[in-house]
């Protein structure tokens, strides 16, 4: 808030002068007549956008234990300005977009180092925002940052997209009105996991979970006990937290009772699952019980290799989907990187292009527009096939993978995990007044 | 440098200089030693500050077409940390101990004026109540680290400082929002809100980096100067300067060493809780890792050596290479090497090992040397080695 400084209160002198505009505008809108789209709003945020160039802040873990999904976001996000300003991929098929910048402004990008850690990404979106006029932040690859940075966009009236964040506060306890979230949630994973473990194990077992003690493991954890108890009649013997970070699990995994448990949930994510689930194999325990990563990415599948066979969790999107979205998404994706697409790549990717979609629609960049546009938004060709992105607490409600993992043999550079099922979005999800949604208070538009 | 031979060197030189020595040298010295001399002077420099850090810097980068110009937020910042590190330096340069868990005041002040901002959104009070609560929190952390000395006393230091951060993290969360970083901080300006912390100080479009959260800090700036400035010249902030020096001496002397060093503990303490309590009013936002992990303690160490140590305003200097580093420099991108991005720390560390190598009192003591230099050249050629011998003597 403080840091803004400059911008805002150039801001504010601008508010003053426009406050006639914002008085007109609700009593008659439309009547200023001839506005040729971006004058009849007062400044806001980094509203209006001057110049022939509008700025994304990709602001992206380059550094920490997420630094290789930080990598693949920002291939995604550089493809994603490259399809906006020349045409390509996606941006040929949604009828929203131009292929000529949008609102015919060129894209052009900033990015920042987010090194997982919350204040560092907001140091860095705070300089997006005041020093680079950014209009729209994105990025993020752990929970605790994208609920920092989003806090931070939400003061600052600047839109964030997040990226990859998988805890239910993102879009519960925490959410904001300036931050979308494309991203299912561990709430959602528990829906979707639970009944393939039941029909796969059975009913009546004892599990035994381990979680990342931050944002994301947290709220992961607690939807694991509570899918799993329901859905499965199963119950927890005990849920351990783990500091993030950790390389050695051993003594974590050595108390895992043998005897009793039946299943083992493993609630890591990227290096630390590429950590633990290798050291569970390693110890045994395979042996006696079955183990459970409730959220793959590609790291830790590609880390952990061989142990990853045959043990189930949940993914964003996997590039052997079939529909055309996904394949015109694979195929330019491959063009550019020779290689397919992580689904960290393409949540960054549908994220900027669903922004600039938002913006082309509200025919401004004045956010309070754009948001609105966002809200209720149902859109398909991101891979997923029907989607909305949901008004109450602006969680994208959409199709949920279960995979699989590989065996050695089989596995590829790309291919290592199959997909088991494509929950669709109907057997999934929560009303807005249950689950996280239920916490959720948007806060305001900035036009109130 | 052996440390007997130069102490004893600095004694004999010392109280020779201002007989034998030039009139210019003594006397700027003298002045310097002068509070409202510099009160004046740091106002002086505060004044422009932002506008070469911001400004300047970015009307260069148009130039040469890299954004080297910082922005709006980071000279408040950098004040706020330069406060810190004064206090830090009264430890570290003065006394000489190092603690390694600083960030444990840094933080608890934080966490403790944003709690308190739910309460009554004053941001005076904010630093107070978050300043108080770093000295009552010192009190027993020093009290039973400083029987230590050395390594142990380090050790120590980070250990209660880890503690605090685990407590933050976990057990605490219910208090401090845990991992999700508390943000519900209510202060958005002076006077109850009449001053907005975004407002500018002055209408003109070409000074819109002075705001009225940079005057805040710069305010609270110069008091931490005057006071450091006061402790430092007074009987009592000589007795830490002996106690970095020689502490047996010290105590032959007759002094309470234990209690000397607990106040030095405790004064810095209350630094780092005014930096504390002011950095969660700029930031509007706090979380255990930036406010309690222990590499926030190590930041304070790296900008207290690359400042240099052993002088008031040394350590501010080497907050804002720090600062500049961490935040602009990491979001350059460069011609043939591309976004420095997760490279910064490595720049950092490039210059902090140039700086300690060429200059081994810090920026602060190259900026001695070569006004020094340029003082000797000008003056008397014979005394061009004079100033050095000087130097090696206050280094100590």
């Amino acid at each position: 808030m403080a840091r803004d400084t400059t911008a805002l209160s150039r801001r504010d002198v601008l508010k003053t002068s426009g406050a006639a505009g914002v008085a007109g505008l609700a009593g008659l809108a439309g009547c200023t007549g001839g506005g040729g789209g971006d004058s009849e709003y007062p400044a806001l945020g980094n509203y209006p956008v001057e110049g022939d160039e509008v700025v994304f802040g990709f602001n992206v873990p380059q550094s920490g234990s997420y630094s290789q999904e930080g990598a693949d976001e920002l291939r995604g996000y550089n493809l994603a300005v490259e399809h906006l300003n020349n045409g390509g991929g996606w941006v040929d098929d949604w009828e929203d977009l131009s292929g000529e910048g949008v609102l015919d402004k060129t894209v052009t990008a900033v990015e920042g180092d987010t090194a997982t850690d919350p204040d560092t990404a907001r140091q860095s979106a705070t300089r997006m925002i005041n020093r680079d006029n950014a209009i729209m932040i994105t990025g993020g690859s752990s929970s605790g940052v994208a609920i920092a940075v989003q806090g931070l966009c939400q003061e600052e009236k600047v839109l964030f997209q997040c990226c990859i964040t998988h805890s239910n506060d993102t879009t519960g306890s925490e959410c904001v009105r300036y931050s979308f979230r494309e991203m299912f949630n561990a709430y959602m994973t528990g829906q979707a996991l639970a009944p393939v473990l039941r029909d796969e194990y059975g009913e009546d077992l004892n599990f035994y979970q381990l979680y990342a003690d931050y944002s994301w493991g947290q709220t992961q954890q607690a939807s694991m006990e509570q899918f799993f108890t329901e859905v499965g009649g199963w119950s927890q013997i005990e849920s351990v937290p783990t500091p993030l970070g950790t390389s050695d699990y051993s003594s974590y995994l050595s108390d895992v009772p043998r005897d009793e448990t039946d299943v083992l949930v493993l609630n890591h994510y990227g290096l630390d699952a590429a950590n633990s689930l290798p050291q569970a194999i390693e110890a045994g325990l395979d042996q006696d019980m079955e183990i459970v990563v409730p959220l793959y990415n590609r790291l830790m599948a590609e880390a952990a290799s061989g142990s990853i066979d045959g043990i189930f969790g949940t993914a964003d999107w996997n590039w052997q989907l079939e529909d055309d979205a996904s394949q015109s998404f694979v195929e330019v994706y491959r063009a550019e990187h020779d290689r397919a697409p992580s689904y960290g790549a393409r949540i960054a990717y549908t994220q900027t292009l669903q922004y600039a979609a938002a913006v082309e629609r509200a025919g401004t960049f004045y956010p309070p527009e754009v948001i609105r546009q966002l809200e209720g938004h149902e859109y398909s060709g991101a891979g997923l096939g029907e989607e909305s992105m949901r008004a109450c607490d602006h969680q994208a409600q959409r199709d949920v993978l279960v995979m699989q993992g590989a065996s050695e043999q089989e596995q590829t550079e790309d291919k290592l995990l199959n997909i088991v099922s494509q929950t669709p979005r109907g057997d999934i999800g929560y009303a807005c007044d249950a689950g996280p949604a239920a916490e959720c208070e948007l806060g305001e538009y900035g036009d109130e | 440098m052996s440390d007997e031979v130069a102490t004893d060197g600095g004694a004999v030189v010392e109280s020779e200089e201002p007989a034998s020595g030039g009139s210019g040298g003594s006397a700027l010295s003298r002045l310097r030693e002068r509070d409202d001399f510099v009160v004046v002077a740091s106002a002086a420099a505060l004044v422009v500050f932002p506008f070469l850090l911001v400004d300047v810097l970015g009307a260069v980068g148009d130039v040469i077409g890299l954004s080297i110009g910082g922005y709006t937020g980071l000279p408040s910042l950098v004040l706020i940390y330069g406060i810190i590190v004064i206090g830090f330096n009264l430890l570290l340069g003065y006394t000489g101990l190092l603690s390694f868990g600083h960030a444990a005041f840094f933080g608890s002040a934080a966490y403790s004026a944003a709690l308190f901002s739910q309460i009554v959104p004053s941001p005076l009070l904010m630093v107070v109540v978050g300043t108080l609560v770093a000295t009552l929190l010192a009190w027993p952390i020093g009290f039973v680290s400083i029987r230590r000395s050395g390594v142990y006393f380090a050790v120590l230091t980070l250990t209660f400082g880890q503690a605090l951060y685990f407590y933050a993290l976990g057990p605490g969360s219910w208090l401090t929002n845990g991992d999700n970083g508390f943000s519900n901080i209510e202060a958005d300006g002076l006077f109850l809100g009449a001053l907005p912390f975004d407002a500018q100080l002055t209408p003109l479009p070409i000074l819109d980096s002075y705001t009225v959260m940079y005057g805040f800090a710069a305010i609270a700036m110069l008091v931490a100067i005057w006071v450091g400035n006061r402790i430092i010249n007074s009987p009592y902030g000589l007795i830490f300067e002996a106690l970095g020096e020689n502490e047996e001496r010290v105590e032959f002397v007759g002094l309470n060493v234990f209690r000397y060093k607990l106040m030095a503990f405790v004064i810095s303490a209350i630094f780092a809780g005014v930096g504390g309590a002011l950095f969660v009013i700029h930031e509007q936002y706090i979380h255990p890792t930036t406010g309690l992990y222990w590499i926030q303690s190590g930041d304070f160490v790296i900008m207290t050596v690359l400042g240099g140590t052993g002088s008031l305003v040394g350590p501010v200097f080497g907050a804002l290479v720090f600062e500049y580093v961490a935040n602009v420099v990491s979001g350059v991108s460069l011609p043939a090497i591309g976004s420095i991005g997760s490279l910064w720390r490595f720049v950092l560390g490039a210059v902090f090992v140039t700086i300690v190598w060429v200059f081994p009192r810090g920026i602060y003591g190259a900026f001695a040397d070569l006004a020094a230099l340029v003082n000797g050249g000008g003056g008397e050629g014979g005394d061009s080695t004079d100033p050095a011998a000087t130097d090696g003597g206050e280094r100590e």
